[in-house]
């Protein structure tokens, strides 16, 4: 049994569920994921010391950190606080929104894997390469334009050239398992490290700003970087961008669901042997799917070199990883990547505002990310609790048999 | 090194497919043999040219003595991997122990003054986190490789967030170390001697690869691990609780792992929590060496060694400033790994592993 089957497996255990009971178990998730993330916060607050002043008190026992608070930062600090008045278009939301601009496409990539029975942890590789391919690109092509053409021409060319090169990194573990029959999760961890590695050694070296001590590459012409619209300019985030991962959203939900190829890719990821006997090449569906699954990747990249820094710089954030809990929270569903990316956009914003606001440790977020993922996959356990909640009734089971979409 | 594609489909043609595996696996390790051959005989005719300080390094009783440090780590969580997959359940989740147990380690020797006190300590922490992660996968049936992914990504956040919330920052201050433990005699042995003046944690990882394959191969507990990884109804039928085997093996793959991470930041006398951690990716690894090693204990650790020698060897040619750049000497083992697993890359894993066991009487 190879991983793929095992990815399969995953799948078709995810899409065992119901649209509804998805949607049910993924709250159900996060508030565990709270619910522990809270016990979390007051234990870790009895560990550390403060002022006898500053400790918040529950039942007479002095906590150093306040959930609370902590949560209330998180989630309405996040939205750049719309209950309290003096909400700007230009705060933490417009941060929010950046955030999960670029999880749309971290997590449509690895969605886009998952439904071929593919488990791709190498977006985060395939978002540095096509990141740094996206920056090279169009500054070798920004003498040649300038001003509105200059835009016009060059966001798109970026975003090109990045989703041609992500997809090319992407391919390789393709070609290793479709080929080698390469084990895909170890093949594109270690991918990972390469990708960051040599972009390292470039832009330190051979790409390296002269003027900058930093490891990155000459800053990009502002005409060849995303323009804001509306909100968003202080904050480094264009309605544009979201506006094109939405579109990218409903695209490729249409391409899984309405097209041959979506088809080939749903079949191969429920049923290989079914879709081999169906005259569906493998191999190809293999290769193919992960080099779309490293675009979407590459594009991520190419949307956070010419909409947030403006330049290449080595220590890529990872929206890569973050991809892969956004497509597991969403059940591999595109659509449904709309809403996780949202609420992990809002936990990556909030932890700023987080820190910002109380002493907890940033890293607390990542925590609460592997929770949310622990409990996420163990829909078993909320059933169990459901039955002894509910009296069992009619265990009517329903099975999806169109790749992942149940029509409950 | 030199592994050429050719002789590889020369022997799975000349051989047949069954045979396919098998002799890919030997020509790889015959080439490495051979290309580290040529290098000596190089090195040897011409001691100034890159091949002589090739040879140096791979001859320096140093090189050695670090190969097997770096090994422990990697070779302990190889080995737990090897028994929670051989019961059939994939643990991806190593790297998370190993990261739980680093810190855990370093923790409890700060507050207890004792290192073998932290050692056990972090042996605990691991153990508890694998026995989380077996209840979720084989009471809840989560999704093997999902859930290790949770224990990794929970690992990866928890560490640093304690070490902030103690320390105040990511990084622990410094501890105890073990210290080394030289043979005497043995230990002046030119090259090998490297083997008897060593850190405790070796010799234990040495201990460790004997007592696994002895386990594994030579016991009955061995026998139901196997079984209930390639054939759980006839383990079941024959009246063992597969669930109960399952959850002792990959509570020892938590005790293994907790050891190598234990080892890992001890012998450094530190945890450091920045970034993917001082772990950096030696769970994963693990993995490899254990595929690599064909579940063998005696392999994974053969295989760990060649992957901790390249390791070793990039550090010092890091020092010795040679020619290639810093940056691309340290991904020499991630493409090592690649370069294995595209010429190997069908490696037999257990029938059922990744797959929930149902006995079938509980019919809910």
């Amino acid at each position: 049994m190879s991983v793929g089957d095992r990815a399969r497996d995953a799948l078709a255990r995810l899409v065992d569920a119901s649209a509804a009971e998805r949607i049910l178990i993924s709250i159900a998730s996060l508030v565990l994921a709270i619910a522990v993330g809270t016990v979390l916060i007051l234990v870790a607050g009895r560990m550390t010391t403060c002022a006898p002043s500053s400790a918040v008190y529950y039942f007479n026992v002095g906590f150093c950190y306040d959930p609370v608070l902590v949560f209330d930062r998180l989630f309405l600090g996040a939205l750049g606080d719309p209950l309290r008045g003096g909400w700007s278009p230009d705060g933490q939301f417009a941060i929010t929104m950046r955030e999960t601009t670029l999880l749309i496409f971290t997590g449509l990539s690895v969605a886009m894997a998952f439904r071929a029975g593919i488990f791709n942890i190498g977006t985060q590789g395939q978002m540095v390469v096509g990141g740094l391919a996206a920056a090279l690109g169009t500054l070798w092509a920004s003498p040649f334009l300038s001003g509105v053409t200059g835009t016009l021409v060059l966001v798109p060319f970026g975003i090109l050239v990045g989703a041609v090169f992500g997809g090319l990194y992407g391919a390789i573990p393709g070609l290793l398992k479709a080929y080698a029959e390469a084990n895909e999760v170890i093949t594109t961890i270690m991918l990972n490290f390469i990708a960051t590695g040599v972009t390292l050694y470039l832009v330190s070296d051979v790409f390296k700003d002269p003027n900058s001590p930093a490891n990155q590459t000459v800053p990009l012409p502002d005409y060849a970087q995303f323009p804001a619209l509306l909100f968003g300019a202080r904050q480094d985030f264009s309605l544009y961008a979201l506006f094109f991962g939405v579109v990218t959203l409903f695209a490729l939900y249409y391409v899984l669901e309405h097209t041959s190829f979506g088809y080939d890719v749903r079949t191969s990821g429920i049923q290989p042997e079914a879709a081999e006997y169906g005259g569906v090449d493998a191999a190809k569906t293999i290769v193919s799917s992960f080099a779309l699954s490293g675009a979407l990747g590459g594009v991520a990249g190419a949307l956070y070199v010419t909409m947030v820094i403006g330049k290449f710089q080595s220590g890529v954030p990872a929206y890569g990883f973050d991809g892969i809990t956004v497509s597991i929270l969403a059940g591999n569903n595109p659509l449904g990547v709309g809403f996780a990316a949202l609420l992990f956009g809002v936990l990556k914003s909030g932890t700023t505002a987080v820190q910002f606001a109380t002493d907890v440790p940033p890293q607390l977020v990542g925590v609460l990310r592997g929770l949310i993922i622990l409990f996420v996959a163990m829909p078993e356990f909320f059933r169990l609790i459901g039955r002894r909640l509910v009296k069992p009734t009619d265990q009517s089971k329903t099975i999806a048999t169109d790749g992942g979409e149940s029509n409950e | 090194m030199e592994v050429s594609p050719m002789s590889e489909e020369n022997t799975t043609t000349l051989f047949g497919r069954e045979f396919g595996e098998f002799s890919s696996r030997t020509t790889a390790v015959v080439a490495a043999i051979v290309a580290l051959a040529a290098t000596f005989a190089a090195g040897i005719a011409f001691p100034d040219s890159i091949a002589g300080t090739l040879t140096d390094i791979l001859t320096s009783e140093g090189t050695l003595s670090s190969a097997l440090r770096l090994s422990v780590p990697i070779a302990l969580a190889a080995l737990g991997g090897i028994f929670a997959e051989k019961s059939g359940v994939i643990n991806i989740g190593l790297e998370g122990l190993l990261i739980i147990s680093a810190f855990t380690a370093i923790y409890v020797t700060d507050i207890t003054g004792g290192v073998w006190i932290g050692f056990v300590g972090g042996v605990v922490a691991s153990v508890l986190l694998a026995l989380l992660f077996a209840i979720v996968v084989i009471e809840f049936r989560a999704d093997q490789i999902i859930a290790g992914l949770a224990v990794w990504l929970i690992a990866l956040g928890l560490a640093p967030f304690a070490s902030q919330v103690i320390y105040g920052r990511p990084n622990s201050p410094s501890v105890d170390t073990p210290g080394t433990i030289a043979i005497p005699v043995l230990s002046d042995i030119p090259f090998f001697g490297a083997l008897f003046d060593a850190s405790p944690t070796v010799y234990l990882m040495f201990a460790a690869v004997a007592l696994s394959w002895y386990v594994l191969n030579r016991t009955t507990f061995g026998r139901w691990v196997r079984a209930s990884g390639e054939n759980p109804k006839a383990l079941d039928t024959a009246g063992v609780d597969v669930s109960r085997i399952r959850y002792a093996a990959v509570l020892l793959s938590g005790v293994l792992a907790g050891m190598g991470g234990a080892a890992l930041s001890l012998d450094l006398g530190q945890f450091t929590g920045n970034g993917p951690t001082m772990v950096n990716g030696k769970g994963f690894i693990a993995i490899v060496a254990y595929l690599f090693g064909n579940y063998n204990p005696v392999g994974a650790f053969f295989s760990t060694l060649l992957f901790a020698g390249l390791d070793a060897m990039q550090t010092v040619l890091q020092l010795q400033g040679i020619g290639l750049p810093r940056q691309l000497i340290r991904i020499i083992p991630f493409v090592m790994v690649i370069v294995v697993l595209a010429f190997v890359g069908r490696t037999r894993i257990p029938a059922a592993a990744g797959e929930h066991y149902d006995t079938g009487d509980d019919n809910r």
